[in-house]
C-alpha cells in the first residue's frame, strides 16, 4: 500500500480492562469496595463499617498480608508464579523465634531470620539452579517445613511467657505487633510501607529490578545478554522468605502462640492480591504499588464479606474464583493482544 | 572389549533405571519384612492393602495428568469434596443416588480445570491452586466445618461388606482398586487414547500436527484425574462410613511424590499407571514400617515431606544434567574423556 508496510499495532494498543487493573486503576476498584461499603451501611445492611476500629482492623490485616505480598510479588515478576511455602515459613519462623525467646528478644529475631533465610535461600538454589518447578518445589519445601515444626514441636503450641519468666522480652515480643506511633500507626503497618517503597524503587529503579524484569518476561533473552539469571530468580525467592519472615514474627506476636497452623492461607490470599494488583503471572510486569493495592482491595472484600456474615470458608470460594477469573481475563486479553500468555 | 563391556553396563543402569520402581518396592517389601516387627502377617497386608486403595486409585487418574505434562493439584480436595457430597446426601436420597451425584461433581471439577487449562490456556498448576482453594470453601460450606459420619444398619453394613475380606487379603475395596488399576492400566498403554497423552505430553505441536485434538485430551486427563479422586474419596468415606475435613489434604503430597518415583515425568510424555500404583504401594509399606518400628505420626510427616522434596530435588537435578549435556553426543564426550586420561 504505497509502498508503506502496514504494522500490526494490536501489540501496541492498550486494552481497556488490563488498564483497569493496570496498578493504578486497581486503586479505582479499591474506592469502589469502600463506597460499596458506606452504601451498604447506609442502607442498614451492615454495621459499623466505617468507624475507626474497622478501618484499623482493615489496615492491620492488609499490613500483614502486605508484607507477604511484596516479597512474593519479586517471585511473580521474575516468572515463578509463587511461594507456597510462605504459611510453613510464617509458622516455623514463629515457632523458632518463640523457642529462642528464652535467650533474649534479640537472638529470637536473629534465630527466626536466619531460618527463613535458609528457606530462601534452599527455595533459590534449587528453583534458580536446577530449574525444579517452582509451584511444586515450594509445596514440596512447606511440607518439609511442616515435618520439621511436627518432628521438634510435634502437636504443641509453645507460649511466650512460659518459655521464659523474663517479661521482658515477651513484652518486646508481643509489641511487634500492638506498639503503635501515635495510638493508631501499627509496627507492621509501618514495616509494610518502607517495604512497598523499597521494593517499589528496586523494582523500577534499580539494575537489579531491570534485570529481574527481564529474566521474568524472556529468560533466554536475559542469559544471552549476559544477567545471571540463576542469581535473579534465587534473590527474588530469598527476599520473599525474607519478608515473609517478618511477617511470620508479626502473626506469632498477634497470635501470641508459636504452632504449625500460623499463616495458613496466606499464600494464596498474596498471589490473588498480586495477581488482581496488575502483575500477571507470566512475569516481568505490574510494580509493588499495583501489589499494595491488590492488598488493599482483598483486605476490604474480606472485610466487607464478613460483615455481611460470609463465613470464612465462603470467602475461600469466592477468592478462589475472583483469582481464576482474573488470571484467565488476563491470560486471554494478553493473548488476544499478540502478547504472550499466562 | 573395554568398548563392549561399557556398553552392557550402560544397558544395565538403563535397564535399572527402567524397572527402578520395580527393585525398590521388592526391596522395601523384603527389608520390612525381614526387620519391620509384626510387618509380614495377613492383618498387617490386609491394613497396607486397603490404605493404600484410596492413593493408589487417585494415582490412576493423576498419572494420565502428568503424563500430558499437565499438574493437578486438587486432588486430594476433590477426594474430600466428594467424600463430604456422597454422605450428606446419603442421609436424604440413600447411596443409590449420593454417590452417583459425587461422582459426576468430580468430573465436573476436572471438567472445570480442564477448560481452564485447555482453552483459556492458563497453566494448570495456578488453575488447580484456584479450584484447590474453591473446593476447599465448598467442603467446609457444605458441612458447616465440622465432619460428617452417619450411621444406621444399612449404612454399616456397606462398610463391613467393603472392608472385610472376601478372598485372602482381599476385601471387595481393594478388589475394587485392582480393577481399576487393569483397566485404566490397559486403558492407557494398550488403546489409541492411552497413546495419544503420551503424544501430547511429549510434544504438543507435533501431537496437534498429526492430527489429535489436543484440548480434548487435556480436558480428559483432567476429567479422569478428577473423576478417580472423586470416587477414591467416596470409596474412603464409604467404608468408614465418614469423611473428616482434611481426609484428602495428605494424598496429594503422597500421590505426588509416588507417581514421580514411579517414574512419570513432571515433563509429560512419560510414565506409566502401574509404576505409580506401585509406587504407591511401596511408600505406604516404607510409612507403614516407620509406625512399627515405634516412630510417631510426626516422623512419617516429616519423611513423607522429606521424601516429596528428595524426589523433585532429583528430578530437577536429572533434567538440569539433561540440559547440560543436551547436543552434545556420548561417543564424542567418551573420546574427550579418554584423551584426558592419556594427557
Amino acid at each position: 500500500m504505497n509502498g508503506i508496510q502496514k504494522v500490526d499495532t494490536r501489540a501496541l494498543q492498550t486494552n481497556r480492562f488490563s488498564k483497569l487493573l493496570s496498578s493504578i486503576g486497581i486503586y479505582a476498584i479499591a474506592a469502589l469496595f469502600i463506597v460499596l461499603g458506606v452504601v451498604l451501611q447506609s442502607m442498614g445492611i451492615i454495621n459499623n463499617f466505617l468507624t475507626t476500629q474497622n478501618m484499623m482492623n482493615i489496615v492491620d490485616a492488609v499490613a500483614l498480608l502486605g508484607i507477604v505480598a511484596v516479597g512474593m510479588a519479586f517471585i511473580t515478576y521474575s516468572g515463578h508464579y509463587a511461594d507456597l511455602s510462605a504459611p510453613t515459613t510464617i509458622a516455623l519462623t514463629g515457632i523458632v523465634s518463640v523457642e529462642l525467646l528464652r535467650f533474649g528478644f534479640i537472638p529470637a529475631i536473629m534465630g527466626a531470620v536466619v531460618v527463613g533465610l535458609i528457606i530462601g535461600i534452599i527455595n533459590g538454589i534449587v528453583i534458580g539452579k536446577f530449574k525444579a518447578n517452582p509451584i511444586i518445589w515450594t509445596l514440596a519445601m512447606s511440607y518439609v517445613s511442616m515435618g520439621v515444626i511436627r518432628f521438634v514441636w510435634v502437636n504443641k503450641q509453645i507460649y511466650p511467657d512460659v518459655i521464659t519468666d523474663d517479661p521482658f522480652p515477651v513484652m518486646l515480643f508481643d509489641n511487634i505487633y500492638r506498639f503503635r506511633f501515635f495510638n493508631a500507626i501499627s509496627l507492621p503497618l509501618i514495616i509494610m510501607l518502607v517495604l512497598v517503597v523499597v521494593g517499589q524503587f528496586i523494582l523500577k529503579r534499580t539494575a537489579f529490578g531491570a534485570q529481574l524484569k527481564l529474566t521474568g518476561s524472556a529468560k533466554r533473552t536475559a542469559k544471552f545478554s549476559g544477567i545471571n539469571v540463576e542469581l535473579m530468580i534465587a534473590l527474588a525467592f530469598i527476599i520473599s522468605a525474607f519478608t515473609t519472615t517478618i511477617a511470620g514474627l508479626a502473626i506469632t506476636s498477634l497470635s501470641r502462640v508459636g504452632a504449625y497452623y500460623n499463616g495458613a492461607g496466606y499464600d494464596f490470599r498474596a498471589v490473588t492480591a498480586i495477581v488482581i494488583g496488575g502483575m500477571t503471572l507470566a512475569g516481568g510486569r505490574g510494580s509493588i504499588i499495583g501489589v499494595l493495592g491488590g492488598t488493599l482491595v482483598i483486605g476490604l472484600m474480606n472485610n466487607i464479606m464478613t460483615l455481611l456474615g460470609v463465613g470464612t470458608f465462603s470467602q475461600d470460594i469466592i477468592r478462589g474464583a475472583i483469582f481464576i477469573l482474573v488470571v484467565g481475563i488476563n491470560a486471554k486479553t494478553l493473548r488476544s493482544m499478540g502478547r504472550d500468555d499466562a | 572389549m573395554m568398548r563392549k563391556n561399557k556398553l552392557d553396563k550402560s544397558k544395565l543402569l538403563a535397564l535399572g533405571d527402567r524397572f527402578r520402581i520395580y527393585i525398590l518396592f521388592g526391596v522395601i517389601f523384603i527389608f520390612m519384612s525381614l526387620f519391620a516387627p509384626r510387618f509380614f502377617n495377613s492383618y498387617n497386608l490386609t491394613t497396607i492393602l486397603r490404605t493404600v486403595s484410596m492413593n493408589a486409585t487417585i494415582a490412576l487418574g493423576f498419572t494420565i495428568v502428568m503424563i500430558c505434562g499437565e499438574m493437578d493439584l486438587s486432588i486430594g480436595r476433590t477426594a474430600t469434596f466428594a467424600a463430604v457430597i456422597a454422605l450428606t446426601l446419603q442421609k436424604k436420597f440413600g447411596y443409590g443416588i449420593s454417590v452417583p451425584i459425587a461422582v459426576l461433581a468430580g468430573a465436573g471439577v476436572g471438567l472445570l480445570n480442564g477448560i481452564l487449562v485447555a482453552k483459556i490456556k492458563i497453566n494448570s498448576f495456578i488453575v488447580t491452586i484456584g479450584t484447590m482453594t474453591i473446593l476447599q470453601g465448598a467442603t467446609y460450606t457444605i458441612t458447616g466445618g465440622n465432619s460428617v459420619s452417619l450411621s444406621g444398619d444399612k449404612v454399616f453394613a456397606i462398610s463391613d461388606f467393603l472392608a472385610k475380606p472376601l478372598l485372602p487379603m482381599l476385601p471387595p475395596r481393594v478388589l475394587l482398586t485392582i480393577l481399576f488399576v487393569v483397566v485404566f492400566h490397559l486403558f492407557v498403554s494398550n488403546s489409541q487414547w492411552g497413546r495419544n497423552f503420551y503424544m501430547v505430553g511429549g510434544n504438543r505441536t507435533t501431537a496437534w500436527l498429526a492430527g489429535i485434538n489436543t484440548d480434548r485430551i487435556t480436558i480428559t486427563a483432567f476429567i479422569l484425574s478428577s473423576t478417580m479422586a472423586a470416587v477414591a474419596g467416596i470409596l474412603f468415606a464409604m467404608e468408614s462410613s465418614a469423611a473428616t475435613l482434611n481426609m484428602g489434604d495428605n494424598s496429594l503430597m503422597y500421590v505426588v511424590s509416588a507417581t514421580i518415583i514411579g517414574g512419570t515425568a513432571m515433563s509429560g510424555g512419560k510414565g506409566g499407571i502401574l509404576r505409580s500404583v506401585v509406587a504407591v504401594l511401596s511408600l505406604e509399606m516404607l510409612y507403614t514400617g516407620t509406625i512399627l518400628f515405634g516412630f510417631g505420626n510426626e516422623v512419617k510427616i516429616f519423611i513423607s515431606g522429606l521424601i516429596l522434596a528428595l524426589v523433585v530435588l532429583y528430578e530437577a537435578y536429572a533434567s538440569y544434567k539433561h540440559e547440560k549435556t543436551i547436543g552434545q553426543r556420548a561417543v564424542l564426550l567418551e573420546e574427550l574423556a579418554q584423551a584426558k586420561e592419556k594427557i
